[in-house]
């Protein structure tokens, strides 16, 4: 299943086929089928395994962050690449995936918002900015500068 | 060629044309409650199929018919591996289709989103 989420995590759900799949997973492809389903089924299951392995440490991570700078550190550094193309391209067209990686990211709020006693609103623009200096790759000047100001917000 | 729709809890497949004579089937209707998932798959067509029995198979021309394999049975109509679609099935005779469709992309969506 680590197969698949590294799979799906590095590449567009269209761009997974079943022979990717069977080749990478090492199963037969009738057991793929017997087992999930669908591409969509196996699709699921890993997003769920992407959640508990690298999500859910990443938040109790997070339960522990001494400041912003921190908690932007943790993030930033976190192996979300599944969640945010999940977020991207399957959330929008699949409402079990939407729900999935709403339910991550207020987790990931609420760890934050616990950690540094900020509202849950502030806490969810910290995801967000994360988030994105996830995203553009290069953190390191962008969280500074958030984190100093964040800093003389809280 | 399979046509696919949704009707009320049911997935109807009608086989079209000449494939209906090759398959020995006009068509089935599923309950929904017995259909696991739909997915494109174009390599499907280039893997093992087990043994044909009732239908027909001319080699690179037509896939139509029942085959077994590994105790299951799987009903195949597909002349274009391209355009192949699998639907899993549950307590059928049938453990999965593999059909030609005109829209794979439609048909897997609109299977799927007939699940959720």
């Amino acid at each position: 299943m680590r197969a698949a989420v590294g799979l799906f995590g590095e590449r567009a759900y269209d761009g997974v086929s079943v022979d990717d799949l069977v080749s990478h997973l090492g199963v037969h492809r009738n057991s793929l089928y017997k087992t999930f389903g669908s591409k969509r089924g196996l699709y699921l299951i890993a997003l769920r395994r992407h959640l508990t392995d690298d999500v859910r440490p990443l938040c109790d991570a997070l339960a522990g962050a001494s400041d912003a700078a921190d908690a932007l550190r943790l993030v930033t550094s976190a192996d979300l690449n599944l969640l945010l193309l999940a977020a991207i391209e399957r959330a929008p067209v699949d409402e079990e995936v939407a729900s999935d990686v709403a339910a991550a990211l207020a987790a990931v709020d609420q760890a934050i918002a616990g950690a540094l006693g900020v509202p849950g609103d502030l806490a969810a623009a910290l995801t967000a900015a994360a988030l994105g200096i996830l995203l553009r790759g290069n953190p390191d000047n962008a969280a500074t500068a958030l984190t100093q100001h964040v800093g003389l917000l809280t | 060629m399979a046509l696919i729709r949704i009707d009320g809890d049911s997935l109807v497949v009608v086989i079209e044309g000449l494939d209906k004579l090759w398959a020995f089937k006009g068509g089935m209707t599923i309950p929904l409650a017995n259909v696991r998932g739909a997915t494109a798959d174009p390599g499907i067509a280039a893997e093992p199929k087990g043994v044909r029995a009732p239908g027909s198979h001319v080699p690179g021309v037509i896939i139509a018919g029942t085959f077994h394999q590994d105790g299951e049975k799987v009903f195949w109509d597909v002349k274009d591996p391209s355009k192949a679609v699998v639907v899993e099935l549950a307590g059928e005779k049938y453990a999965r289709l593999v059909l030609q469709v005109d829209d794979p992309r439609a048909t897997v969506a609109l299977v799927e989103n007939a699940l959720v």
